[in-house]
Protein backbone atom coordinates (compact mmCIF):
# COMPACT_ATOMS: atom_id res chain seq x y z
CA UNK A 1 0.00 0.00 0.00
CA UNK A 2 2.54 1.82 0.78
CA UNK A 3 5.00 1.73 -1.93
CA UNK A 4 1.93 2.52 -4.05
CA UNK A 5 1.01 5.40 -2.68
CA UNK A 6 4.54 6.62 -3.26
CA UNK A 7 4.54 5.31 -6.57
CA UNK A 8 1.84 6.72 -7.91
CA UNK A 9 3.38 10.58 -5.97
CA UNK A 10 6.38 9.52 -8.64
CA UNK A 11 4.02 8.82 -11.21
CA UNK A 12 2.63 12.20 -10.96
CA UNK A 13 5.29 14.19 -10.61
CA UNK A 14 6.35 12.60 -14.42
CA UNK A 15 2.74 13.89 -15.49
CA UNK A 16 2.97 17.27 -14.38
CA UNK A 17 0.27 17.06 -11.89
CA UNK A 18 -0.84 18.64 -8.69
CA UNK A 19 -4.55 18.46 -8.30
CA UNK A 20 -7.02 15.70 -9.62
CA UNK A 21 -8.29 19.10 -11.38
CA UNK A 22 -4.64 18.96 -14.06
CA UNK A 23 -4.58 16.84 -16.84
CA UNK A 24 -1.02 14.42 -17.37
CA UNK A 25 0.94 13.90 -20.45
CA UNK A 26 -1.48 12.24 -22.05
CA UNK A 27 -5.57 13.00 -21.96
CA UNK A 28 -8.10 11.31 -19.56
CA UNK A 29 -6.20 11.85 -16.46
CA UNK A 30 -8.27 14.05 -14.62
CA UNK A 31 -10.26 12.80 -11.54
CA UNK A 32 -6.98 11.00 -10.46
CA UNK A 33 -5.54 12.02 -7.62
CA UNK A 34 -2.53 14.31 -8.06
CA UNK A 35 0.64 14.59 -6.40
CA UNK A 36 -1.02 16.74 -3.33
CA UNK A 37 -4.07 14.41 -2.57
CA UNK A 38 -1.33 11.76 -2.75
CA UNK A 39 0.64 13.58 -0.47
CA UNK A 40 -2.27 13.88 1.75
CA UNK A 41 -2.80 9.80 2.02
CA UNK A 42 0.82 9.16 2.13
CA UNK A 43 0.72 11.29 5.33
CA UNK A 44 -2.18 10.38 6.50
CA UNK A 45 -1.07 6.50 6.46
CA UNK A 46 2.06 7.73 8.12
CA UNK A 47 4.41 6.95 5.10
CA UNK A 48 8.38 8.01 5.98
CA UNK A 49 8.63 11.61 4.85
CA UNK A 50 12.20 10.76 3.45
CA UNK A 51 10.56 7.91 1.33
CA UNK A 52 7.94 10.60 0.31
CA UNK A 53 10.98 12.72 -1.09
CA UNK A 54 13.88 10.26 -2.33
CA UNK A 55 11.66 7.66 -3.68
CA UNK A 56 8.35 9.82 -4.79
CA UNK A 57 9.24 13.25 -5.69
CA UNK A 58 13.15 12.94 -6.85
CA UNK A 59 12.49 9.26 -8.24
CA UNK A 60 9.65 11.11 -10.52
CA UNK A 61 12.04 14.53 -10.78
CA UNK A 62 15.42 12.03 -12.15
CA UNK A 63 12.79 10.71 -14.90
CA UNK A 64 11.75 14.12 -15.65
CA UNK A 65 15.13 14.78 -16.17
CA UNK A 66 16.08 11.83 -18.48
CA UNK A 67 12.66 12.39 -20.39
CA UNK A 68 14.04 15.86 -21.19
CA UNK A 69 18.03 14.88 -22.47
CA UNK A 70 16.05 12.43 -24.42
CA UNK A 71 13.91 15.06 -26.42
CA UNK A 72 10.76 13.77 -24.88
CA UNK A 73 10.01 16.46 -22.20
CA UNK A 74 10.18 20.34 -23.23
CA UNK A 75 10.82 23.49 -20.78
CA UNK A 76 6.91 23.62 -19.50
CA UNK A 77 6.79 19.35 -19.12
CA UNK A 78 9.55 20.16 -16.91
CA UNK A 79 7.80 23.42 -15.17
CA UNK A 80 4.83 21.20 -14.75
CA UNK A 81 6.88 18.72 -12.63
CA UNK A 82 8.74 20.54 -11.00
CA UNK A 83 5.80 23.07 -9.74
CA UNK A 84 3.84 19.83 -8.47
CA UNK A 85 7.48 18.89 -6.44
CA UNK A 86 7.54 22.35 -5.25
CA UNK A 87 4.18 22.57 -3.88
CA UNK A 88 4.76 19.04 -2.37
CA UNK A 89 7.93 20.37 -0.43
CA UNK A 90 5.90 23.58 0.58
CA UNK A 91 3.49 21.46 2.46
CA UNK A 92 7.17 19.06 3.59
CA UNK A 93 9.52 21.61 4.72
CA UNK A 94 7.93 22.39 7.68
CA UNK A 95 8.19 18.73 8.77
CA UNK A 96 11.38 18.04 7.73
CA UNK A 97 13.54 18.98 10.97
CA UNK A 98 11.36 16.40 12.93
CA UNK A 99 12.49 13.85 10.79
CA UNK A 100 15.91 14.34 11.12
CA UNK A 101 15.82 15.23 7.14
CA UNK A 102 18.77 18.23 6.48
CA UNK A 103 17.07 21.02 3.95
CA UNK A 104 18.81 21.06 1.23
CA UNK A 105 19.76 25.24 2.11
CA UNK A 106 18.31 28.76 1.24
CA UNK A 107 18.35 29.92 -2.17
CA UNK A 108 17.76 33.89 -3.21
CA UNK A 109 16.73 35.11 -6.36
CA UNK A 110 16.50 38.46 -8.03
CA UNK A 111 16.79 40.42 -11.20
CA UNK A 112 18.71 43.39 -10.94
CA UNK A 113 17.92 47.22 -10.82
CA UNK A 114 16.08 48.84 -13.41
CA UNK A 115 15.33 45.38 -15.27
CA UNK A 116 12.39 44.58 -15.47
CA UNK A 117 12.08 40.88 -16.92
CA UNK A 118 11.56 37.67 -14.61
CA UNK A 119 10.33 34.95 -16.62
CA UNK A 120 13.86 33.37 -16.67
CA UNK A 121 14.43 34.20 -13.10
CA UNK A 122 10.81 32.71 -12.21
CA UNK A 123 11.78 29.65 -14.15
CA UNK A 124 15.06 28.88 -12.29
CA UNK A 125 13.27 29.55 -8.61
CA UNK A 126 10.59 26.71 -9.82
CA UNK A 127 13.33 24.74 -11.02
CA UNK A 128 15.48 25.21 -7.35
CA UNK A 129 12.01 24.39 -5.57
CA UNK A 130 11.74 21.39 -7.46
CA UNK A 131 15.15 20.33 -6.56
CA UNK A 132 14.19 20.39 -2.84
CA UNK A 133 16.14 23.95 -1.97
CA UNK A 134 14.05 26.75 -0.11
CA UNK A 135 14.09 29.78 -2.96
CA UNK A 136 13.15 33.56 -1.80
CA UNK A 137 12.55 35.16 -4.99
CA UNK A 138 12.72 38.96 -4.25
CA UNK A 139 11.04 39.96 -7.47
CA UNK A 140 12.64 42.15 -10.50
CA UNK A 141 14.06 45.73 -10.34
CA UNK A 142 15.55 45.02 -7.10
CA UNK A 143 17.65 47.64 -5.06
CA UNK A 144 21.44 46.47 -4.56
CA UNK A 145 20.91 47.39 -0.73
CA UNK A 146 17.62 45.55 -0.54
CA UNK A 147 19.39 41.89 -2.24
CA UNK A 148 22.39 42.93 0.37
CA UNK A 149 19.91 42.98 3.19
CA UNK A 150 18.42 40.42 2.49
CA UNK A 151 21.33 38.20 2.24
CA UNK A 152 22.51 39.49 5.62
CA UNK A 153 18.68 38.74 7.13
CA UNK A 154 18.41 35.21 4.98
CA UNK A 155 21.85 33.80 5.02
CA UNK A 156 21.34 31.93 1.70
CA UNK A 157 24.26 29.16 0.41
CA UNK A 158 23.66 30.97 -3.10
CA UNK A 159 22.32 34.02 -4.62
CA UNK A 160 20.92 34.16 -8.00
CA UNK A 161 21.17 37.38 -9.91
CA UNK A 162 19.30 37.73 -12.96
CA UNK A 163 19.64 40.49 -16.16
CA UNK A 164 18.06 40.61 -19.80
CA UNK A 165 19.58 43.92 -20.32
CA UNK A 166 23.41 44.61 -21.97
CA UNK A 167 22.46 48.36 -19.85
CA UNK A 168 21.47 46.28 -16.36
CA UNK A 169 23.87 43.54 -16.69
CA UNK A 170 26.35 45.32 -14.91
CA UNK A 171 24.42 45.59 -11.55
CA UNK A 172 25.01 42.38 -10.88
CA UNK A 173 28.70 43.49 -10.66
CA UNK A 174 27.45 46.36 -8.57
CA UNK A 175 25.58 43.16 -6.10
CA UNK A 176 28.97 41.28 -5.59
CA UNK A 177 30.88 44.79 -5.02
CA UNK A 178 28.59 45.96 -1.82
CA UNK A 179 28.18 42.36 -0.46
CA UNK A 180 31.92 42.40 -0.46
CA UNK A 181 31.91 46.08 0.81
CA UNK A 182 29.18 44.48 3.55
CA UNK A 183 31.82 41.73 4.52
CA UNK A 184 28.93 39.46 3.26
CA UNK A 185 31.10 37.98 -0.06
CA UNK A 186 32.49 35.20 1.74
CA UNK A 187 29.20 33.68 3.12
CA UNK A 188 27.29 32.95 0.12
CA UNK A 189 28.16 31.95 -3.43
CA UNK A 190 26.57 33.98 -6.42
CA UNK A 191 25.44 32.38 -9.65
CA UNK A 192 24.39 35.13 -12.49
CA UNK A 193 22.47 34.26 -15.55
CA UNK A 194 20.55 36.48 -18.69
CA UNK A 195 20.13 36.69 -22.33
CA UNK A 196 23.35 38.99 -22.35
CA UNK A 197 25.45 37.05 -19.88
CA UNK A 198 28.23 34.86 -20.81
CA UNK A 199 30.75 32.80 -18.61
CA UNK A 200 33.39 35.13 -19.44
CA UNK A 201 31.41 38.46 -18.12
CA UNK A 202 30.48 35.72 -14.82
CA UNK A 203 33.97 35.89 -14.47
CA UNK A 204 34.87 39.20 -14.90
CA UNK A 205 32.33 40.60 -12.00
CA UNK A 206 33.49 37.96 -10.06
CA UNK A 207 30.68 35.76 -9.65
CA UNK A 208 31.11 32.06 -8.59
CA UNK A 209 28.93 30.25 -11.22
CA UNK A 210 27.02 31.19 -14.54
CA UNK A 211 24.06 29.17 -15.31
CA UNK A 212 23.33 29.65 -19.23
CA UNK A 213 19.50 27.96 -19.21
CA UNK A 214 17.55 26.95 -15.79
CA UNK A 215 18.35 23.65 -16.24
CA UNK A 216 22.31 24.17 -16.21
CA UNK A 217 21.72 27.36 -13.30
CA UNK A 218 20.66 24.05 -11.02
CA UNK A 219 23.47 22.10 -11.42
CA UNK A 220 25.75 24.84 -10.49
CA UNK A 221 23.92 25.67 -7.63
CA UNK A 222 23.73 22.08 -6.33
CA UNK A 223 27.94 22.11 -6.96
CA UNK A 224 27.87 25.78 -5.24
CA UNK A 225 25.42 24.99 -2.30
CA UNK A 226 26.90 21.67 -1.62
CA UNK A 227 30.20 23.53 -1.35
CA UNK A 228 29.00 26.12 1.07
CA UNK A 229 27.20 23.21 3.49
CA UNK A 230 29.19 22.62 6.77
CA UNK B 1 2.07 64.22 -40.63
CA UNK B 2 -0.82 63.71 -37.66
CA UNK B 3 -0.91 60.65 -35.47
CA UNK B 4 -3.19 57.89 -35.90
CA UNK B 5 -4.42 55.05 -33.33
CA UNK B 6 -6.64 52.45 -33.04
CA UNK B 7 -7.81 49.43 -31.05
CA UNK B 8 -7.64 45.86 -33.08
CA UNK B 9 -9.38 42.55 -32.30
CA UNK B 10 -6.53 39.63 -32.66
CA UNK B 11 -6.28 36.05 -32.63
CA UNK B 12 -3.82 34.06 -30.43
CA UNK B 13 -1.74 31.60 -32.24
CA UNK B 14 -1.48 27.99 -30.48
CA UNK B 15 1.61 26.96 -32.55
CA UNK B 16 3.62 30.24 -32.02
CA UNK B 17 2.75 29.93 -28.33
CA UNK B 18 4.37 26.64 -28.39
CA UNK B 19 7.63 27.42 -29.95
CA UNK B 20 7.70 31.24 -27.29
CA UNK B 21 7.46 28.57 -24.43
CA UNK B 22 10.19 26.33 -25.79
CA UNK B 23 8.58 23.13 -28.02
CA UNK B 24 9.83 22.10 -31.44
CA UNK B 25 7.28 22.38 -34.50
CA UNK B 26 7.01 18.70 -34.48
CA UNK B 27 7.08 18.07 -30.82
CA UNK B 28 3.80 15.90 -29.69
CA UNK B 29 1.85 18.29 -27.13
CA UNK B 30 1.45 17.26 -23.57
CA UNK B 31 -2.87 17.45 -22.88
CA UNK B 32 -1.87 19.46 -19.79
CA UNK B 33 0.18 21.98 -21.48
CA UNK B 34 -2.29 21.96 -24.34
CA UNK B 35 -5.54 22.47 -21.81
CA UNK B 36 -3.65 25.31 -20.19
CA UNK B 37 -2.75 27.04 -23.30
CA UNK B 38 -6.55 27.08 -24.39
CA UNK B 39 -8.03 27.82 -21.48
CA UNK B 40 -5.26 31.24 -20.68
CA UNK B 41 -6.00 31.67 -24.72
CA UNK B 42 -9.70 31.75 -23.90
CA UNK B 43 -9.50 33.76 -20.99
CA UNK B 44 -7.01 36.31 -22.42
CA UNK B 45 -9.06 38.43 -24.78
CA UNK B 46 -10.65 39.78 -20.77
CA UNK B 47 -6.86 40.72 -20.28
CA UNK B 48 -6.05 42.24 -23.52
CA UNK B 49 -6.13 46.14 -24.72
CA UNK B 50 -4.95 45.72 -28.01
CA UNK B 51 -3.75 49.73 -29.43
CA UNK B 52 -1.55 51.35 -31.77
CA UNK B 53 -0.48 54.04 -32.99
CA UNK B 54 1.82 55.47 -35.71
CA UNK B 55 3.11 58.59 -37.66
CA UNK B 56 4.57 58.68 -40.80
CA UNK B 57 6.98 61.15 -41.60
CA UNK B 58 9.73 62.44 -43.97
CA UNK B 59 12.86 61.40 -44.32
CA UNK B 60 14.95 64.43 -45.02
CA UNK B 61 18.44 62.77 -45.09
CA UNK B 62 20.63 59.79 -43.91
CA UNK B 63 24.09 59.13 -44.23
CA UNK B 64 26.79 57.63 -41.97
CA UNK B 65 25.38 56.48 -38.88
CA UNK B 66 23.04 59.43 -38.60
CA UNK B 67 19.37 60.02 -40.24
CA UNK B 68 17.30 63.20 -40.30
CA UNK B 69 13.52 62.42 -40.28
CA UNK B 70 11.15 65.73 -40.73
CA UNK B 71 10.33 67.00 -37.03
CA UNK B 72 14.08 67.01 -35.96
CA UNK B 73 13.80 63.42 -34.97
CA UNK B 74 17.39 62.09 -35.60
CA UNK B 75 18.16 58.22 -35.51
CA UNK B 76 21.59 57.51 -34.42
CA UNK B 77 22.08 53.64 -35.99
CA UNK B 78 24.12 52.85 -39.55
CA UNK B 79 21.69 49.79 -39.72
CA UNK B 80 18.57 52.09 -39.44
CA UNK B 81 20.91 54.74 -41.99
CA UNK B 82 21.26 51.10 -44.20
CA UNK B 83 16.99 51.51 -44.48
CA UNK B 84 16.03 55.01 -44.28
CA UNK B 85 18.71 56.27 -47.43
CA UNK B 86 16.76 53.64 -49.48
CA UNK B 87 13.12 55.68 -48.09
CA UNK B 88 11.20 58.62 -48.63
CA UNK B 89 9.75 58.16 -45.62
CA UNK B 90 9.36 56.25 -42.45
CA UNK B 91 6.49 55.06 -40.33
CA UNK B 92 7.37 55.27 -36.54
CA UNK B 93 4.86 52.96 -34.22
CA UNK B 94 4.02 52.04 -30.69
CA UNK B 95 1.71 49.23 -30.12
CA UNK B 96 0.33 47.58 -26.52
CA UNK B 97 -1.38 44.92 -24.85
CA UNK B 98 -1.91 46.83 -22.12
CA UNK B 99 -1.05 45.89 -18.25
CA UNK B 100 -3.89 43.91 -17.47
CA UNK B 101 -2.13 40.25 -18.62
CA UNK B 102 1.77 41.23 -17.73
CA UNK B 103 -0.08 41.76 -13.92
CA UNK B 104 -2.06 39.03 -13.89
CA UNK B 105 1.58 36.78 -14.67
CA UNK B 106 3.13 38.47 -12.28
CA UNK B 107 0.69 37.90 -9.83
CA UNK B 108 0.57 34.21 -10.80
CA UNK B 109 4.36 33.85 -10.80
CA UNK B 110 4.19 35.22 -6.98
CA UNK B 111 1.96 32.72 -6.04
CA UNK B 112 4.86 30.01 -7.53
CA UNK B 113 2.20 29.14 -10.43
CA UNK B 114 5.28 29.34 -12.69
CA UNK B 115 3.90 27.59 -15.67
CA UNK B 116 1.08 29.63 -15.71
CA UNK B 117 2.25 32.31 -15.27
CA UNK B 118 4.79 31.82 -18.13
CA UNK B 119 1.93 30.02 -20.49
CA UNK B 120 0.05 33.57 -20.26
CA UNK B 121 3.27 35.61 -20.95
CA UNK B 122 3.82 33.93 -24.07
CA UNK B 123 0.47 34.69 -25.01
CA UNK B 124 0.83 38.39 -24.15
CA UNK B 125 4.02 38.06 -26.31
CA UNK B 126 1.79 36.45 -29.21
CA UNK B 127 -0.82 38.88 -28.72
CA UNK B 128 1.34 41.96 -28.61
CA UNK B 129 2.89 40.83 -31.77
CA UNK B 130 -0.41 39.91 -33.46
CA UNK B 131 -0.96 43.72 -33.02
CA UNK B 132 2.29 44.95 -34.59
CA UNK B 133 1.31 42.55 -37.67
CA UNK B 134 -1.81 44.91 -37.60
CA UNK B 135 -0.20 47.87 -37.79
CA UNK B 136 2.46 46.85 -40.57
CA UNK B 137 -0.17 45.82 -42.50
CA UNK B 138 -2.17 49.22 -42.49
CA UNK B 139 1.15 50.75 -43.07
CA UNK B 140 1.66 48.99 -45.84
CA UNK B 141 -1.94 49.81 -47.30
CA UNK B 142 -1.07 53.71 -47.15
CA UNK B 143 2.48 53.06 -48.59
CA UNK B 144 0.80 51.00 -51.55
CA UNK B 145 -2.09 53.51 -52.33
CA UNK B 146 0.97 55.84 -52.97
CA UNK B 147 2.60 53.37 -55.52
CA UNK B 148 5.19 52.64 -52.48
CA UNK B 149 6.14 49.36 -50.30
CA UNK B 150 7.45 48.97 -46.73
CA UNK B 151 10.31 47.27 -45.17
CA UNK B 152 10.17 44.76 -42.23
CA UNK B 153 10.03 46.54 -38.50
CA UNK B 154 13.13 47.25 -36.82
CA UNK B 155 13.43 48.59 -33.20
CA UNK B 156 15.86 50.52 -31.02
CA UNK B 157 17.91 47.90 -28.51
CA UNK B 158 18.80 45.60 -31.95
CA UNK B 159 21.83 45.78 -33.92
CA UNK B 160 23.65 49.44 -33.31
CA UNK B 161 20.67 51.05 -32.74
CA UNK B 162 20.90 52.19 -28.20
CA UNK B 163 17.49 51.66 -26.77
CA UNK B 164 17.92 55.33 -25.62
CA UNK B 165 16.75 55.98 -28.85
CA UNK B 166 13.25 54.60 -27.79
CA UNK B 167 13.24 58.89 -26.97
CA UNK B 168 13.49 59.84 -30.29
CA UNK B 169 10.61 57.08 -31.60
CA UNK B 170 8.40 58.95 -28.49
CA UNK B 171 9.16 61.86 -29.30
CA UNK B 172 7.89 61.70 -32.75
CA UNK B 173 4.50 60.27 -31.85
CA UNK B 174 4.52 63.40 -30.01
CA UNK B 175 2.33 62.31 -27.01
CA UNK B 176 0.02 59.88 -28.92
CA UNK B 177 1.79 56.14 -27.43
CA UNK B 178 -1.36 54.57 -26.73
CA UNK B 179 -0.81 54.50 -22.85
CA UNK B 180 2.51 52.45 -23.41
CA UNK B 181 5.36 55.04 -21.47
CA UNK B 182 9.40 55.02 -20.83
CA UNK B 183 11.34 54.00 -17.74
CA UNK B 184 14.37 55.87 -17.10
CA UNK B 185 16.29 52.69 -18.92
CA UNK B 186 14.10 53.59 -21.83
CA UNK B 187 11.99 50.36 -21.39
CA UNK B 188 8.28 50.60 -22.30
CA UNK B 189 5.71 50.32 -19.35
CA UNK B 190 3.71 48.05 -20.23
CA UNK B 191 6.19 45.57 -21.09
CA UNK B 192 4.06 43.94 -23.73
CA UNK B 193 4.80 46.52 -26.08
CA UNK B 194 6.41 46.81 -29.29
CA UNK B 195 8.09 50.22 -30.86
CA UNK B 196 10.00 50.86 -33.56
CA UNK B 197 10.10 51.94 -37.21
CA UNK B 198 8.92 51.09 -40.66
CA UNK B 199 10.65 52.40 -44.19
CA UNK B 200 8.99 53.36 -46.51
CA UNK B 201 10.41 53.30 -50.56
CA UNK B 202 10.10 52.81 -54.10
CA UNK B 203 9.22 49.15 -55.17
CA UNK B 204 12.78 48.80 -56.36
CA UNK B 205 13.11 45.45 -54.05
CA UNK B 206 15.73 47.37 -51.92
CA UNK B 207 13.24 48.55 -49.41
CA UNK B 208 11.20 44.68 -48.75
CA UNK B 209 14.87 43.09 -49.20
CA UNK B 210 16.22 45.44 -45.83
CA UNK B 211 17.05 42.91 -43.51
CA UNK B 212 18.68 44.32 -40.60
CA UNK B 213 20.64 41.36 -39.76
CA UNK B 214 22.38 41.37 -42.80
CA UNK B 215 24.24 44.27 -41.24
CA UNK B 216 24.99 43.42 -37.91
CA UNK B 217 27.63 41.18 -36.53
CA UNK B 218 26.25 39.72 -33.83
CA UNK B 219 25.93 36.33 -34.98
CA UNK B 220 24.36 34.64 -31.87
CA UNK B 221 21.92 37.17 -31.15
CA UNK B 222 18.91 35.29 -30.14
CA UNK B 223 16.76 37.65 -32.67
CA UNK B 224 18.31 36.80 -35.52
CA UNK B 225 16.23 36.63 -39.16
Amino acid sequence: MSEDIIGLIRENVIQGRITKDDEGMEEGMVGQPGVSELLDSALAAGLPIRDIITKGLSGGMDVVGQKFEAGEYFIPDMLASAEAVGAAMEVLQPRLASSGIDSKGTIIVATVKDDLHDIGKNIVSILLRGAGYIVKDLGNNIDTQVIVDAVRKDKPQVLGLSALLTSTMARMGDVIQALEESGLRDQVKVIVGGAPVSEEFARSIGADGYGADGFQAVAVVETLASGTQS
Amino acid sequence: MSVSSDRVDIEIDKKQICQYIGYNDDHHLSARISSLIDDYSKHAHQLINPLYSYVIRKVEWARGTMALVEGSIIFKSWVVVQLLEQCQQVAIFVVTIGKYLEDTAAQLARDGLILQATVLDAIGSNAVEKVAEHAQGKIGQIAESKGLVISRRFSPGYCDWNIGQQRMIFAALTGNTVGVRLTGECLMIPQKSISGIIGIGPPDGNVERYNPCSFCEKQDCPGRR
